[in-house]
């Protein structure tokens, strides 16, 4: 299990370039600023399409390869090829969207898991198609308004819940799966240094609040994100080896109303609504605590 | 010194994999190909063959993974068929954009049924791959190998397809020598990247990175690249061929195209694949009865050898090609392309195309002869001077 680290023990050492192209208030860039800080210099990234590009200024080397759903591909190989030139030491990390892990990407992920391939998949969650203008993902939280799920007289935003793609690669077998929260730097840093030296296929799922898409003001991505965090719509857990440990378990969650009104995307929905994901997050959480220090099956 | 056996094609493209030392394989089933990597499975489940043997869940996965292996630095192989090669379309490009020598047997299978014809390949056409067509299982094994040696060539730097028929080779058996380890050895040394993904190497992998992305200049630059290295594989391959010959003792035509029985001709007809083992022994039976006829086989399909068949094409007063395929809505391709090619020639040949073995369809020696007997016709300056017609 992981222990949390602050930011200071990593040194002043930044591997991400000031200046990028990604939106005030990304927590993507947030993402990939921490992945890189706790990598340092052993590792190489790759990317498919995503904000990523974006914020792709890391100074490690980089492959980018306009394959959207080839994440788990293209990290497979490039493990095993450099396992065939005696380098196995070097960590293949990638910063994948949450369309690339959950939608198209998602039959490579899985049978990347299923394989155990020795990588490190970090996904970064901002909950929809944000690169291309905020389309609906099987990461969309349910009754979020999105621009394939917009509000009107006969839609109330997007109907679905979301997948939960942690648990599933949980289920799989993956020797190291973890959820995170960029309002929980410590937390994900040790999560990250943890997974580090972990052999086989590890799965971090961070969520990532976007200004853009979410519709709420740049300087309030910590808050949005500890507020989800709080509420328990995007609780922080761990599963090594088959056991599920909670990171953060507070004695009594918020309640959801307050984060969702934060954010543009949920403000057309009704008491009704806000009760459903209420109830919805409730069940989850009883779930998850009864399973708390336990084997998930 | 090599020995000879008895194999199927399937078999004589994993000897091909297997000598040259393929550090990762991506393998994903397909009828006419499968066999392709059950072989390779057992290789390397007998330790004969020490490489990454990845089962993976689809042919893009294959693609992309293959990619992926290349960009680490080893030596990377697939094989695929037909609708597996159309699903593997997507990271092609990106294979070939980011100048990855991944070599690919292509065993081929129609687009519509099971049986072999060019489709699968043509619709790979324009995705920057060099693809190089096989008659027999021998030239299978030999080509196989060379790719190698003329996808990683610094000068070149692309990644390449060898290719044959579905089951008229895939699994039809026949004699075949294969090379001593030692000797394929010393003819294609150990691969070793210039670019490879590592830590250390992190300015000259963004700069590689920021050229394949297009980023910082002329947006058309890696395409510009992309193609000089084409135009620079037609020497590679050429000089690849030549000196397979000296090590052993086998080569196919100059590496682009191979002539049978041109020497004064007054024609000559094209065909890739097997449809070119069947034309031999129609110009071999015409010859016989004093026709003055040749054979032109495709060999490298890209690049395309638009100055061989200039050349070709000077010397002879009519040409028929023979198109195991067809773009819909246009035509043949190679007759088309090999037209475009002759374009610039004072006294242009006449020019025949015919449409043959699309879905498998059975190509017999008569009807090579029929083709034969009409571009002769053409040659004497009877009928149209163009004509396009199914066989």
């Amino acid at each position: 299990m992981s222990r949390p680290i602050p930011l200071h023990e990593l040194g002043d050492k930044e591997y991400i370039d000031p200046a990028n192209q990604a939106c005030q208030g990304c927590g993507g860039a947030i993402v990939s600023r921490l992945v890189s800080k706790a990598l340092g210099e052993g590792f190489v990234r790759a990317e498919v399409a995503c904000c990523g590009p974006a914020f792709m200024n890391i100074r490690a080397p980089s492959i980018y390869v306009e394959v959207f759903e080839g994440a788990g591909a293209l990290m497979t190989g490039i493990s095993r090829g450099l396992k065939r030139i005696g380098r196995e030491d070097v960590v293949v990390m990638g910063i994948i969207g949450d369309g690339g892990t959950v939608d198209i990407g998602f039959q490579g992920l899985s049978a990347a898991a299923e394989r155990n391939e020795n990588i490190l998949w970090v996904c970064y969650d901002n909950e929809a198609y944000m690169n291309t203008g905020g389309q609906k993902s099987g990461a969309t939280t349910l009754y979020a308004a999105t621009t394939t799920t917009p509000i009107g007289e006969y839609s109330r935003g997007k109907l679905e819940r979301r997948k939960n793609v942690p648990l599933l690669m949980a289920m799989q077998g993956a020797p190291y799966v973890a959820t995170a929260s960029v309002a929980f730097p410590e937390d994900l840093l040790g999560k990250l240094i943890h997974a580090k030296g972990i052999k086989g296929f590890r799965y971090i799922h961070v969520s990532s609040p976007c200004p853009t898409g979410w519709g709420y003001d740049p300087k309030d991505t910590i808050k949005v994100a500890r507020g989800m965090v709080q509420s328990g719509l995007w609780p922080l857990y761990e599963v090594s080896d088959g056991i599920l440990r909670l990171n953060y378990k507070p004695r009594e969650l918020k309640p959801v109303r307050e984060v969702l009104k934060m954010q543009g995307r949920f403000r057309h929905l009704n008491d009704e609504e806000i009760d459903r994901i209420q109830r919805e997050v409730d069940t989850f959480w009883r779930r998850l605590v009864a399973k708390d220090g336990g084997e998930i099956f | 010194m090599g020995r000879w056996e008895v194999m199927v094609g399937n078999k004589a493209i994993a000897y091909a994999a297997k000598l040259a030392r393929v550090q990762f394989i991506s393998a994903y089933p397909i009828t006419p190909q499968t066999s392709v990597v059950e072989y390779l499975a057992e290789m390397v489940a007998s330790g004969e063959l020490d490489a990454e043997f990845v089962n993976v869940e689809g042919e893009l996965t294959a693609q992309t993974a293959a990619l992926g292996a290349s960009a680490a630095g080893a030596r990377a192989f697939t094989a695929t068929s037909g609708p597996g090669l159309l699903y593997m379309h997507h990271p092609m490009h990106a294979t070939s954009g980011g100048r990855f020598p991944v070599v690919m047997a292509v065993i081929h299978r129609s687009v519509k049924g099971m049986q072999p014809d060019h489709s699968d390949m043509m619709a790979q056409r324009d995705t920057g791959w060099i693809m190089l067509e096989c008659e027999n299982s021998q030239e299978l094994l030999d080509t196989g190998i060379m790719a190698f040696k003329i996808a990683e060539d610094e000068r070149v730097r692309l990644p390449t397809i060898f290719a044959g028929d579905g089951y008229i080779l895939s699994y039809t058996a026949e004699p075949v020598e294969i090379p001593s380890q030692e000797d394929v050895d010393a003819f294609l040394p150990p691969y070793r990247s210039s670019y490879p993904l590592l830590p250390g190497l992190a300015e000259e992998a963004r700069r590689v990175q920021m050229e394949q992305w297009g980023i910082g200049q002329d947006p058309q630059l890696r395409w510009r690249r992309q193609q000089e290295a084409m135009e620079a594989a037609k020497m590679v391959i050429m000089e690849v061929n030549e000196e397979f010959y000296k090590w052993f003792g086998r080569r196919y035509g100059n590496g682009l195209v191979e002539e049978y029985r041109c020497d004064d001709v007054e024609a000559f007809i094209v065909a890739m694949g097997t449809i070119a083992s069947t034309a031999r022994t129609a110009i071999d039976r015409l010859q016989a009865k004093g026709r003055r006829i040749g054979l032109v086989k495709l060999k490298s399909f890209r690049p395309f050898p638009s100055e061989e068949f200039r050349r070709l094409g000077a010397m002879v007063r009519a040409i028929g090609v023979i198109d195991r395929n067809i773009s819909l809505g246009s035509g043949g391709i190679t007759f088309q392309e090999i037209r475009s090619s002759l374009y610039d020639l004072e006294e242009r040949p006449r020019i025949l195309g015919f449409h043959a073995g699309l879905s498998g369809k059975e190509v017999r020696v008569g009807d090579i002869e029929m083709i034969c007997e009409k571009t002769l016709r053409a040659a004497k300056g009877e009928g149209p001077p163009s004509l396009v017609e199914w066989i």
